[in-house]
């Protein structure tokens, strides 16, 4: 049984060194295999450098978002001001603007006018 | 051969041994570091993650207030402080500073940031130098010119931290319904108003971010990130009207001042729903230095400004109670307006009951029911309530009405107010026959504002409300007006809307006339025990128009001097209110208008 199997390992160590599709020297396997290994750290560098210049621009992107939700907000306070009743009676006052007086108040009486309806409505329980 | 393999086997002996007590060595420092010092909280993988991992809390932004209308009332802005860095000033210069850098320093912040003094920044570096600290903060909510500033000189052991800050466009507009926030480095909390009362649905959700940062310390989005963003609080659309809110503010302030009077007080709400349209005190303040008023009162001094006087600050109302004596005689069938009695002037009791007087002891005689509000007869009124209607048929309509208890109102700290009844043991029929006309029970003017709304809706008082929406961060919910009791019958009500009307055409009230428009309304002039007959609270409550009740007014003055009555210092104001009302809102005359030229 033991001498049955010989040729079949031997067969197989040749194949080990010597795969079917590929021979090569052990200096070639050494060229190739530093080849190889710069390949990929030149592909794993390209690769960072990509991530750390992407990084750069999304912190980028960040920050002028942050400045824009800023401006954003002071501008909605800015206009918020200007809406409020305090800021337009104090500009107009500014502008030489009165309140109305009632008594100066024209009412003009359309005789048979009918009222406009309210639609507010009695709430009863 | 044997001597050489035996030397050999010994150096490789010597070798294996060797390393074994340096694996041994190693493994025991290893265990050391691992098991020992991690027990005692010494965690060195902690450590090494703080190194490069950055934990953030990212604030919620405070949810914003608005009005009926959608104009912003409470919102949100960035400003950033300004820290400097003494401990890694001193890492930076390990040999101390013979370049003079600290003071180069200082003297460009300082150009940067004039209103913070050298001086300070000179202390802020020795204490934190002494202190040993990494960051002192030097100045607080700087300007956006002063940030780009800063921003583009990139001074070294300085640095800006965004903080949001709320803001009030307004300034002291509606402050005291909306309260304000404090701002602390852990937060902000609403104080007062809907600011505290709604404090946990404004505040939002806080989110973090878990990053690994740069050299600079800016987080990567590579590698291990988890962030949760920060979910905004919900926003708030108040009942209010920024220009009637405003409208009413400034008329309250001019005739305050005019007046002489220590405060006063104007609540609008909408006759059908209960909700606020107006509520305004002064003195007021400004929630955006809410600060400088710590130590200013409000409501004739017995609390601070800020506290809102509507629902806060109580009050002897005086004759706008007698509406809530008739009609709880209406309401029951005790009296009609017709009903008379016999007006001397003074009314004696039976049962020892001290004597009731008029107003300067008037006699009006024979007199109806719409003639005790027409003259705001307290004898009248006394009489109704003594001698009609008994204690078992008055009090239970002032529990209806809602005296002595809180309204629930949406807005902070309320005053449910009080009055003797029965069972106290120090009440007696004085006690009635008073409150009948407004003294011996104190209420605060939301609550009377509520009495006169009831009237006017049919009988039907509703829920006050201030808040008609919240929107946002999980909520989405509307007000609905929501009728809280039927307080005394539709029938009744229609009655005293007539008695008031009569009373604001011939009584007290005609100075609250409007052009145009029917007006139900009752003065009151109440003085208080232990001051002076003219050191009065001056006050109108009623409803517009009359016919079909659009909105109720209440405004009171509390010790006015110039005119002291209700008649003639708080009528006058409320007519001004009224009409403003109508024209801005558009309501249809309802009367005759009596045109001038």
């Amino acid at each position: 049984m033991r001498a049955s199997t010989k040729p079949i390992l031997a067969a197989r160590r040749r194949r080990q060194l010597h795969p079917f599709f590929f021979r090569m020297g052990p200096v070639g396997l050494s060229i190739c295999s530093v080849l190889l290994i710069s390949l990929m750290a030149v592909l794993y560098l390209s690769q960072l450098g990509q991530a750390v210049t992407t990084n750069q621009e999304i912190q980028r992107l960040h920050r002028q978002q942050a400045t824009l939700a800023r401006e954003d907000q002071d501008l909605a306070q800015q206009i918020a001001q200007e809406q409020s009743p305090v800021y337009i009676a104090a500009r107009a006052a500014a502008m030489g603007l009165v309140p109305a007086d009632p008594k100066t108040i024209i009412v003009l009486v359309i005789p048979h006018l009918k009222p406009v309806p309210s639609d507010d409505q009695r709430l009863q329980p | 051969m044997n001597g050489e393999m035996q030397r050999a086997r010994r150096r490789q002996m010597f070798i294996f041994l060797l390393v074994t007590f340096g694996m041994l060595v190693l493994l025991g420092r290893l265990y050391y570091w691992q098991v020992l010092q991690s027990r005692s909280g010494y965690n060195l993988a902690q450590q090494a993650n703080n190194e490069h991992l950055q934990n953030q809390v990212l604030d919620a932004p405070r949810g914003l207030i608005f009005d009926s209308a959608g104009r912003i009332l409470a919102s949100n802005i960035i400003r950033d402080d300004v820290y400097v860095e003494p401990e890694q000033f001193s890492v930076d210069h390990p040999n101390g500073d013979p370049q003079g850098e600290l003071q180069t320093l200082i003297t460009a912040l300082h150009g940067a940031l004039p209103q913070v003094a050298t001086g300070a920044l000179q202390k802020a570096f020795r204490d934190g130098f002494a202190r040993g600290q990494w960051a002192v903060r030097v100045a607080t909510h700087i300007n956006p010119a002063q940030s780009a500033a800063l921003r583009n000189l990139q001074l070294p052991d300085v640095f800006l931290q965004p903080r949001t800050w709320r803001v009030y466009p307004g300034g002291t507009l509606a402050a005291q319904i909306l309260g304000f926030v404090t701002q602390n480095d852990t937060g902000n909390q609403g104080m007062y108003g809907i600011e505290k009362q709604y404090n946990s649905i404004l505040y939002g959700t806080a989110g973090s971010l878990t990053a690994e940062t740069d050299l600079q310390g800016n987080p990567l989005t590579l590698g291990a990130t988890n962030e949760q963003p920060a979910i905004s609080g919900s926003n708030l659309t108040l009942s209010i009207d920024s220009n009637m809110q405003y409208m009413v503010e400034d008329a309250l302030a001019k005739t305050v001042k005019q007046l002489q009077a220590m405060s006063g007080t104007v609540v609008v709400l909408n006759a059908r729903t209960g909700a606020v349209v107006a509520m305004a005190g002064y003195p007021t303040f400004d929630p955006n230095q809410y600060g400088q008023y710590a130590n200013q009162l409000g409501c004739t001094n017995q609390a601070g400004v800020y506290f809102n006087p509507a629902i806060y600050c109580v009050y002897e109302p005086g004759s706008t109670m007698k509406a809530v004596t008739m009609s709880a005689g209406l309401d029951q069938g005790l009296i009609t307006p017709d009903t008379t009695l016999n007006d001397q002037g003074c009314m004696s009791f039976s049962d020892k009951t001290p004597t009731v007087c008029n107003w300067r002891n008037l006699a009006y005689g024979t007199e109806t029911m719409t003639g005790v509000l027409i003259h705001s007869a307290n004898v009248g009124a006394a009489y109704v309530a003594h001698n009609i209607l008994g204690t078992s048929h008055y009090y239970p309509y002032l529990q209806k009405f809602g005296f002595g208890q809180s309204t629930g109102i949406d807005d902070g700290q309320e005053n449910p107010g009080s009055y003797r009844q029965p069972g106290n043991p120090i009440w007696t029929m004085s006690d009635l026959t008073r409150q009948a006309f407004g003294e011996g029970i104190y209420v605060t003017p939301l609550q009377v504002a509520m009495a006169y709304q009831t009237i006017a809706n049919g009988g039907a008082q509703m829920q006050p409300y201030l808040v008609s929406s919240i929107q946002g961060n999980g909520h989405n919910a509307n007000t609905r007006p929501m009728v809280k009791r039927q307080v005394i019958s539709a029938q009744a009500a229609q009655l005293l809307t007539g008695m008031l009307e009569q009373a604001a055409i011939k009584g007290f009230a005609q100075l609250a006339q409007v052009p145009g428009y029917s007006i139900a309304a009752k003065t009151g002039t109440a003085t208080t025990v232990g001051l002076s007959t003219n050191q009065t609270v001056a006050s109108v409550a009623g409803f517009i128009p009359a016919s079909n009740p659009r909105f109720v007014i209440l405004v009171k003055l509390d010790r006015p001097q110039n005119a002291i009555y209700g008649s003639t210092a708080a009528a006058p104001l409320w007519g001004h209110i009224a009409q403003q009302l109508m024209w801005y809102f558009n309501v249809p005359p309802d009367a005759p208008l009596q045109l001038n030229g």
